[in-house]
């Protein structure tokens, strides 16, 4: 009866595959399947290629410029594109995407931003690049990017998943000694 | 089944020990609070550029620089002060900051709408086109002209002081109707008051910003709007100098009250007579400037009338009865405490005496208004460069004399509807309430059209109830709101005009201050296509009418009038052009070398659309007196010229004179007052809903209005914090709550203005009562003007 009991309520070898099983399937699920479902994944309206030549100009802030009162202009508009694509200039199915969609209908493109910051936090780059921090220290390196990245949606919250969040944006502040008191960001 | 059952739990064990491994619980926790940022219906600001646009702020008088943030120029998203604009350095007031609540309102009117079922009923509001509004109704107009009775149409204007105004006047005069009148105002009595002592009609100014001692009767230094920022700046200087001093005569403990050094509570409405007793002890203990009072006052010393009659001069008058015994009862202080104050009074020098009735929305009983400001003539105030002189000019381009064609002969040949009246008191002033009493009982001759412009009678005038009662004698009610208001709901015509924030406008001259200022308010964003401004629709109905009428309003919009009164001060080249608040207009000077270095009305109007100001230094007091003595008149000689004849020699001074309010002792024990707060509004525009979570639980709970009681008076009758009650009155009766505040006079009820609205949005109806139900109003004999002071009423446990 003892022993009954004891194996009853003990682990025997198979017990601990199950629940190694269990385990395995877990982990799985929480750390390849989850991630998947999480975020949804949606294309840019047009690619564009960072890479060409013609697209890299003297710098990041040819076309992500600063505008007289120091606010930052994110994405350029689409006059800036059609400075030179007003018709095709090669045989590229993006840009004929970018010229007969937009361009021609004037129809602003509905990029999709990889890393806005929700309502409720005020970011300035100004000060940012002032302190001689690097456009890529918290953007990808678009250099050799002829391709856009997925843009990938929180299917909970909205955000995109490169959305920096807060403990980067304090855990550099208190690197570099700035505030992180509340009203710094959220104003 | 043992093993599978077993297996299962083991199974299960491993998954959750896995899972607390992965992120899988961690990142659901966090999205999930992320998620709540994203609630569909939390109001969100599109993206965009963010751009700001400088205006100025006509919400009130107060003349305030504001800067908007726009995003794709489109979208409105934040009011906030203007730092460079020098009356308010950046600062804004509660109603400015929420002011997008009234662009993105949901009662605003979008489109004319006609009635087309029983007054009052809002469903039967159907929209109809521009042009078929203004046909209609100016088919109307034309009928009243060539019918003989263009004096059948009246109107009922905002008191702020807009180049909109005169346009008004003019529109009245060249149509033929003497009927125009304007919401109750402080300036209203003021303005009287000034022209009985100094023969101009320009009410005083009062330099805040140079004394060092302010006594105030009254003043909502710190609740009254239509001066708020230039007193909330001027009360900040005082304080971060530290040597000034304000005290409060007043009997309640407003903000105003806590905020000062002193709080002297005297009963309602008897401020003036504290104020002749303070005259008494200056005139006895010889401690009043002789050299002014001898030299360009006259009617201090006992005087002649021209009759030969020898009559008491201010001086007799105040030495026999106004000693500080005479007055404690009155004012239910003892006479240490008012001797006291008149030592403290005497012996501060740049002191200076301001007044108010607690809302600057309300005439003052005009002999009170002498009364503060004698205490000012005495101190020696009203000297070159001294602390009082009267409201400034502004030197606007004067509009076009009216040519009247025959009908508005006619018209101009009736009395004004109030005048026409037996009983018609000596001055003549914005007496609205003997007008509205003139069309209920039935007066000389109906009125058949109202236009009501800028204003909310039906809720926002003491004594609403009379403006309605009137409404039943007119057949036409035509409203200009931007906002389904009360009196918009009881309308037969609705011609919606944009938010003060989407139109052009000016504001001419601050309230009160000494120094000359006049901005213009630039559109932030463009006027939605249903609407119009009203300056262009009565330029349109002008124009319909044709001949002298349109001759007299020659301009082709609102816009171009304003550049046209823009061009008289381009040419007068007087003041200058502030850009920066650098400049302190307080501290102005009269004969300061300003120059206007813009040449040109056009440079000048580029300038001021950009959110600049023009400002001049303020004038000599003692210029231009036009009375009979060629001096300043403590003895009202005018008066007699009007047709006073009294063998009283009170009636020529200022002297306390309470009105007193109907009913009796017996049925109404207590005195109901009426009281302003910084975060209610209580004019033309409702509250809204970012202003009323800024009031406290004390005085707004739930939709249930607070009234301020003295535990005092409130254990008698078994009220304790809290407790439901009815105010009744001889004019009405409210529900209420009670709260008990030792900042309460004992025997008073005090009730904020501004609540209890019937119209707007479930976010503003219903919440609290409206006082103006229960207030009565009493007209000042010598103006006509309504006053309000207290009512009596009383107080029962509901």
């Amino acid at each position: 009866m003892k022993e009954e009991i004891r194996a009853s309520s003990g682990w025997s070898s198979l017990g601990i595959l199950f629940f190694l099983a269990g385990f395995a399937a877990a982990m799985i699920f929480g750390w390849v399947i989850f991630p998947e479902l999480l975020y949804s994944q949606k294309t840019q309206p047009v690619n564009f290629s960072h890479a060409l030549a013609d697209h890299q100009g003297s710098g990041c802030e040819d076309c992500h410029s600063f505008r007289e009162d120091g606010t930052f202009t994110g994405i350029p508009r689409l006059a800036k594109c059609a400075e030179c694509h007003e018709s095709p200039m090669t045989e590229s199915p993006d840009e004929k995407v970018l010229v007969e969609e937009y361009i021609q209908k004037t129809r602003e493109i509905p990029w999709l931003v990889y890393a806005y910051q929700p309502d409720n936090v005020f970011f300035a780059h100004a000060p940012h690049k002032a302190k001689g921090i690097e456009c890529v220290q918290c953007h990808r390196d678009v250099s050799n990017e002829s391709k856009n990245p997925p843009y990938r949606e929180n299917r909970l919250t909205g955000y995109s998943k490169s959305t920096m969040k807060m403990d980067a944006c304090e855990k550099c502040h208190a690197e570099q000694g700035a505030s992180n008191n509340c009203e710094i960001c959220h104003k | 089944m043992k093993v599978a059952r077993r297996a299962f739990l083991q199974f299960t064990a491993g998954a959750i020990g896995g899972t607390l491994l992965t992120p899988v619980p961690w990142k659901l926790a966090d999205d999930s609070a992320i998620w709540s940022q994203n609630w569909s219906w939390r109001p969100s600001p599109e993206r965009g550029e963010v751009t700001q646009v400088p205006s100025i702020c006509t919400f009130c008088e107060a003349g305030c620089g504001i800067r908007a943030r726009l995003v794709e120029k489109k979208r409105a998203i934040l009011i906030e002060g203007n730092p460079s604009h020098p009356v308010n350095r950046g600062g804004i007031c509660p109603l400015g900051s929420a002011g997008l609540q009234f662009l993105y309102a949901p009662y605003r009117v979008s489109r004319p709408l006609k009635q087309t079922r029983k007054r009052g009923d809002v469903s039967g509001f159907q929209a109809v086109s521009w042009e078929d509004a203004l046909k209609e109704i100016g088919g109307k107009l034309n009928r009243m002209r060539s019918e003989g009775r263009p004096h059948s149409l009246a109107a009922i204007i905002s008191q702020q002081p807009s180049s909109v105004s005169e346009l008004w006047s003019q529109f009245f005069k060249a149509f033929g109707s003497p009927n125009l009148f304007r919401m109750p105002d402080h300036a209203d009595s003021l303005s009287l008051a000034s022209s009985l002592v100094t023969g101009r009609a320009a009410p005083p100014a009062l330099a805040l910003e140079k004394a060092s001692y302010v006594l105030s009767f009254g003043a909502g230094l710190l609740e009254d709007r239509s001066s708020f920022s230039r007193n909330q700046t001027a009360y900040a200087e005082w304080r971060q100098e530290g040597s000034h001093k304000l005290i409060q005569v007043e009997s309640r403990c407003s903000m105003t009250a806590a905020k000062a050094d002193k709080w002297i509570a005297v009963a309602p409405g008897t401020e003036a007579a504290l104020a002749l007793a303070l005259a008494h002890v200056m005139v006895k203990e010889k401690a009043y400037d002789p050299e002014f009072m001898s030299g360009s006052v006259f009617g201090f010393e006992d005087w002649t009338d021209s009759q030969g009659k020898s009559r008491k001069g201010f001086k007799s008058h105040v030495l026999a009865e106004c000693a500080p015994e005479q007055v404690s009862e009155i004012t239910g202080l003892d006479t240490t405490t008012i001797r006291e104050l008149a030592r403290d009074f005497i012996i501060h020098k740049n002191a200076l005496v301001v007044w108010g009735s607690g809302a600057s929305h309300r005439p003052n009983n005009v002999y009170h208004d002498l009364a503060f400001m004698a205490l000012n003539l005495l101190k020696g105030n009203f000297k070159a460069d001294g602390l009082m002189t009267l409201q400034p000019e502004i030197p606007l381009a004067p509009l076009p004399e009216v040519q009247l064609d025959a009908h508005a002969r006619v018209g101009l040949g009736k009395m004004r509807l109030d005048l026409a009246q037996a009983g018609r008191p000596p001055l003549t002033g914005n007496a609205i309430y003997p007008f509205l009493d003139a069309v209920v009982k039935g007066g000389a001759y109906p009125i058949d059209m109202l236009w009501v412009h800028e204003c909310n009678p039906a809720h926002s005038l003491p004594e609403n109830q009379l403006f309605e009662s009137a409404l039943m004698k007119i057949n036409t009610l035509v409203s200009f709101s931007s906002y389904m208001d009360e009196t918009a709901q009881m309308a037969d015509w609705i011609l919606p005009a944009p938010t003060a924030l989407e139109r052009y406008d000016d504001v001419v001259g601050l309230p009160g201050s000494p120094y000359a200022y006049y901005a213009v308010s630039a559109p932030i964003l463009p006027a939605p296509e249903g609407t119009r401004n009203t300056g262009d629709v009565v330029l349109n109905l002008a124009r319909g009418l044709g001949g002298d009428v349109q001759g007299s309003l020659p301009w082709k919009d609102y816009q171009a009038f304003l550049k046209f009164r823009v061009e008289g001060l381009a040419a007068s080249a007087r003041g200058a052009v502030a850009d920066n608040a650098e400049v302190n207009l307080g501290q102005l000077k009269s004969g300061d070398a300003l120059k206007l270095k813009i040449s040109g009305s056009d440079a000048l109007w580029k300038k001021l659309v950009s959110g600049a100001c023009w400002y001049d230094a303020p004038e000599q007091p003692l210029k231009d007196l036009a009375t009979v003595s060629g001096k300043v008149e403590l003895a009202l000689q005018s008066l007699e010229a009007l047709g006073v004849h009294s063998d009283e020699d009170k009636i020529f001074l200022p002297h306390f004179a309470p009105l007193p309010p109907s009913g009796s002792d017996k049925d109404f024990p207590l005195q109901l007052v009426a009281y302003e707060t910084q975060s209610l509004s209580n004019q033309y525009l409702p509250n809204p809903p970012f202003l009323t979570k800024l009031l406290p639980d004390t005085l707004l709970k739930g939709d249930d209005l607070l009234v301020e009681v003295h535990p005092r008076t409130a254990q008698p009758l078994g009220l304790t914090e809290g407790d439901r009650a009815r105010i009744k009155t001889p004019q009405g009766e409210l529900q209420v709550r009670v709260h008990l505040t030792a900042g309460a006079r004992p025997g008073a009820v005090y009730v904020a203005q501004g609540l209890g609205h019937k119209a707007y949005d479930e976010f503003i109806k219903g919440k609290g009562v409206n006082v103006n139900a229960v207030t009565e109003v009493q007209i000042d004999p010598v103006t006509g003007l309504g006053t309000t002071w207290f009512t009596r009423a009383q107080l029962v446990r509901a």
